[in-house]
C-alpha cells in the first residue's frame, strides 16, 4: 500500500517539476584554491559500498582540504528515481554513478557536463584505464563520462556438485557442447521422488548481460545493428543460440525454466540448486557467504570462437554543477590506485586500472579462491553491451516479450519473430 | 449521510483553522498533481527536456498500445473478483469473529496480522506455497491425490493472486465488519427468535440490511484498493527488471515514467486509471441512495 502510495506520489511530484524554470548552464568560474567547496556525490550501491566510498572521500578531503564532499548511496531502483527527479528540478548532484546501458540516455538529453576538455588537460590518468571500458562513453563530441570498474561475465561452476558427480571442472577450452554435456550430468533427482532437484546450468532469461548475449556472440549473431535501428536478435546464426539455450531448458531439461528459476528465489545458483552459473563480478561476496566451492571459468566457445559480454559502471558530471573543475579533481582521484584498490576490495566489480587490476589487490582477494584473473582475460574477447538512447525500453521490448517462451507458454521462432517487430518499434521512436 | 453534531458559532472559526493544514495539503498537493498530471497527458515530456504539445496521441496509443491494454484488462479483471470476495469474505469472518468464543482476540488477531506484515516478506512465502515443483500446496494436494498445476502460470496466475490479495484484506474488511456488527441492538434478534425466524433469516432480514453502511464503505474502499493493488502481484509475479507474468495499471504508469522517460504517456494512463474509478464511485454512490440504510 505504502509503495503505491509512493509510486502515485512519484507520478504526481511531475507536477511541481515541471513548473520549475530550467536554470542557465554555469559558466565554470576560475576558482581561487582556498574557496570552500561543498560536492555531493550519488550512486547505487550496498551499505558497505557506502562504507567504502567514504574512506575514499575521507582521503580525498585529506588531499583537497579546501573540498568537502557529501555522499549519498541508494538502492538501485531509489538512486535512479531521486537522480530523474533532481536533474528535473535543477538539484542534482554534482557527480552521480552512471551504468553504461542508460548513459546515452541522459547524454543525449543534455544534462551531462562535457569532460573532454579536463580529459584533454589530463592526457596521463586515461593511459593505466582498459581501452574496453572506455568504449562506451565516447561520443561525437567527447567523453561525457568515465568508467569506474567494469564486470566481464564468466562461467561460474559449483566445485562440490561437481565433485560429488565426478565431471571434470570448466576449462578455457569448453564449447557450449561441452556445456551442455556436463550440465546434463549435473542434473539431479536427489531425493527420487521424481522432480529435479539440482540443475547443471543457469542463466538470466531476461538480462541479456548474465543471460544470453555470451552465446548469440559466440555463434556469430549479434544483437543491434551499428546504426541502432535494427534489432538483430532473430538473425540465422542467433537463433542457433536461443535455440540451443531452449533446448538445455526443454529438451535436456538441465536448466530451470523461469517458473521453476521464481521458484527457487530467482537465484538458483545462490540456493544452492545449479552447478553452473553465467555471471559477473558483483555476485562474489553473494557466493562467498553461500557456503559452497565455487570457482570461475570462460564463457563456452562458440562455432564462432569464444566471447562473452563487458559492461562497466562510471561516473557523470551535472551539467548544473557549479565546480565542474572541483568535480572532475574527484573523479580523477576515484580514478587514482588508491581509490582502485580500496574499490577492488568490495569485490563487487573489476577495477578499470590496469595497473591495479593486474596487482594482488585485485588477484588476490581476501577469504577467497575464485581465480580472479579469468576476469581479465575474458576483456580479449568481449564484446560490449550495447548502449543507446532508450535502451530499458528496447531490453523490455526483448525481455518480456521472450518470457512466454522461458515460462514453456510459447514457441521460440514464432515468439522471436514478434520480439524484434516490437523491439525495431522502439528503436524507431527513440531515434 | 448525516452527522449528529453541528459546530455552533465560534467553534466554527476554529474548525476552519484546524483544518487548514489539510486542505491547504489537500489543494496544492492533490489538487494541484492532478492538474499538473492532466496537463503532461497531452504532451511528449521525458522529464529531462522541456515538454512538447502531443494532443491526443497518448490517448490514442492507451487504444493501440498492446501493453497497455493488458494493463489494464488484467486491472479490471481482478478488480471484478477481487471486489466482491473480499467483501464476502472479511464479512464472513466477521460474523465468525462476533461471537463470545475462547480466545477470540487471539483469533481476530492471527486474522489481523497480514494487514500489519511487509507485503513483500509475505510474497515470499506464498512463493513457497505456491511453487510447482516443491510448493506447499501442490504437496498437499499430491497427498490428497490430486496432481498439483503450475499456480504462477499464465493460466493460472489470476486465481493464484485473487487469493493471496483476498487473504491480505480479510483483516481490515473484518476490523469495518465487527464495527458495523456491533451497533445492531440484540433486541432485534431476541424479538426475531421470539416469532420464530432462524438464524438464515435473521441474517437476510436484520443483519444484512443493517450493515449496508459497512458494506458499502467496504466495497468502496476494496474498490480504490483494486485498483491500485501491486505489491503482492509484483511480488509473485515478477519477472526480469520490471517485466510481470500479470502487469497492473499502476506498475504499468510507474515502468512507462520512471524506466522508460516516457511522462506523457504515464500521465494519460494515469488518467484513465483515475476515470475508471470515478466512474466506479458515482456508481457505488448512486446505489447508495438507493440500498444503504443509515439508521
Amino acid at each position: 500500500m505504502k509503495r503505491t502510495l509512493i509510486m502515485v506520489l512519484l507520478v504526481l511530484v511531475l507536477a511541481f517539476t515541471a513548473c520549475t524554470a530550467p536554470a542557465a548552464p554555469v559558466q565554470a568560474p576560475e576558482q581561487a584554491s582556498t574557496e570552500k567547496v561543498k560536492l555531493t556525490f550519488s550512486a547505487w550501491g550496498a551499505p558497505e559500498e557506502l562504507a567504502v566510498w567514504k574512506e575514499i572521500v575521507n582521503d580525498f578531503q585529506a588531499k583537497y582540504p579546501n573540498i568537502t564532499v557529501n555522499v549519498e548511496v541508494g538502492d538501485w531502483d531509489a538512486y535512479w528515481d531521486k537522480i530523474k527527479t533532481q536533474l528535473a528540478a535543477n538539484t542534482a548532484p554534482d557527480i552521480f554513478a552512471m551504468d553504461a546501458p542508460l548513459y546515452l540516455d541522459y547524454q543525449t538529453r543534455g544534462v551531462l557536463l562535457n569532460l573532454q576538455p579536463f580529459v584533454d588537460a589530463n592526457p596521463d590518468m586515461m593511459k593505466d584505464i582498459y581501452p574496453q571500458t572506455l568504449e562506451a562513453y565516447k561520443t561525437a563530441d567527447g567523453y561525457y563520462g568515465l568508467p569506474r570498474d567494469f564486470n566481464t561475465i564468466v562461467l561460474f561452476y559449483n566445485k562440490d556438485m561437481f565433485d560429488k558427480a565426478k565431471v571434470a571442472y570448466p576449462t578455457v577450452d569448453w564449447t557450449w557442447d561441452d556445456l551442455r554435456e556436463a550440465a546434463k550430468k549435473l542434473t539431479l533427482d536427489t531425493n527420487g521422488d521424481g522432480k529435479i532437484d539440482q540443475y547443471g546450468y543457469t542463466f538470466d532469461q531476461w538480462d541479456m548481460e548474465p543471460g544470453w548475449s555470451e552465446a548469440l556472440w559466440s555463434y556469430g549473431g549479434e544483437i543491434v545493428n551499428a546504426e541502432r535501428t535494427k534489432t538483430l536478435i532473430g538473425e540465422p546464426q542467433a537463433r542457433e543460440a536461443w535455440q540451443m539455450l531452449y533446448d538445455m531448458v526443454f529438451k535436456d531439461k538441465s536448466c530451470p525454466d523461469a517458473n521453476q528459476v521464481a521458484e527457487l528465489g530467482g537465484d538458483p545458483f545462490t540456493a544452492g540448486r545449479a552447478a553452473m552459473n553465467a555471471m559477473g563480478h558483483w555476485a562474489v561476496p553473494g557466493y562467498v557467504g553461500a557456503g559452497f566451492q565455487f570457482d570461475a571459468a570462460p564463457m563456452p566457445k562458440g562455432p564462432a570462437g569464444h566471447a562473452t559480454s563487458v559492461n562497466s559502471a562510471g561516473f557523470v558530471v551535472a551539467k548544473t554543477t557549479k565546480y565542474p573543475k572541483e568535480s572532475f579533481e574527484f573523479i580523477k582521484y576515484v580514478l587514482s590506485p588508491d581509490a582502485q584498490g580500496k574499490l577492488a576490495k568490495l569485490g563487487f566489480a573489476v577495477p578499470v586500472l590496469k595497473s591495479v587490476a593486474e596487482s594482488d589487490t585485485f588477484l588476490k582477494q581476501e577469504g577467497s579462491t575464485l581465480i580472479q584473473q579469468v576476469f581479465l582475460d575474458s576483456l580479449e574477447f568481449a564484446h560490449m553491451k550495447p548502449v543507446f538512447r532508450g535502451y530499458d525500453e528496447w531490453a523490455a521490448a526483448v525481455g518480456d516479450g521472450l518470457a512466454p517462451v522461458w515460462n514453456g507458454e510459447a514457441e521460440l521462432n514464432a515468439t522471436l519473430d514478434e520480439v524484434v517487430k516490437a523491439a525495431d518499434a522502439v528503436l524507431a521512436k527513440v531515434k | 449521510m448525516e452527522s449528529g453534531l453541528k459546530p455552533l458559532g465560534k467553534e466554527k472559526l476554529w474548525l476552519w483553522l484546524m483544518l487548514t493544514p489539510t486542505l491547504i495539503g489537500l489543494v496544492f498537493g492533490i489538487v494541484g498533481s492532478i492538474l499538473a498530471t492532466l496537463g503532461l497527458s497531452f504532451t511528449h515530456w521525458d522529464l529531462l527536456t522541456p515538454p512538447r504539445w502531443a494532443g491526443l496521441e497518448n490517448y490514442k496509443v492507451l487504444f493501440t498500445d498492446p501493453k497497455l491494454i493488458k494493463a489494464l484488462v488484467n486491472t479490471i479483471t481482478f478488480s471484478l473478483l477481487y471486489v466482491p470476495a473480499v467483501v464476502v469474505a472479511s464479512l464472513a469472518v466477521a460474523m465468525l469473529m462476533n461471537r463470545k468464543i475462547k480466545g477470540l482476540s487471539i483469533f481476530r488477531t492471527i486474522y489481523f496480522l497480514p494487514a500489519v506484515t511487509s507485503a513483500v516478506a509475505t510474497a515470499i512465502v506464498w512463493n513457497m506455497i505456491y511453487g510447482q515443483d516443491h510448493g506447499l500446496l501442490n504437496w498437499v494436494l499430491g497427498r490428497i491425490g490430486i496432481a498439483g498445476v503450475s499456480w504462477l502460470s499464465t493460466k493460472n496466475v489470476l486465481s493464484a493472486l485473487i487469493i493471496v490479495n483476498v487473504w491480505g484484506a480479510i483483516g481490515e474488511g473484518m476490523i469495518i465488519f465487527l464495527a458495523g456488527l456491533t451497533t445492531i441492538p440484540k433486541d432485534y434478534y431476541e424479538a426475531a427468535t421470539l416469532d420464530g425466524a432462524n438464524r438464515r433469516k435473521q441474517f437476510w432480514k436484520i443483519t444484512l440490511p443493517l450493515i449496508t453502511p459497512s458494506i458499502f464503505f467496504q466495497t468502496l474502499m476494496s474498490t480504490i484498493n483494486a485498483f491500485q493493488a501491486y505489491d503482492y502481484i509484483y511480488m509473485l509475479t515478477r519477472r526480469g527488471q520490471g517485466d510481470s507474468t500479470f502487469p497492473v495499471m499502476v506498475y504499468s504508469i510507474y515502468r512507462n515514467a520512471w524506466t522508460f522517460f516516457n511522462y506523457g504517456g504515464a500521465s494519460a494512463q494515469a488518467i484513465e486509471l483515475s476515470l475508471f474509478v470515478v466512474a466506479l464511485m458515482a456508481f457505488y454512490f448512486w446505489l447508495e441512495k438507493r440500498y444503504v440504510f443509515y439508521d
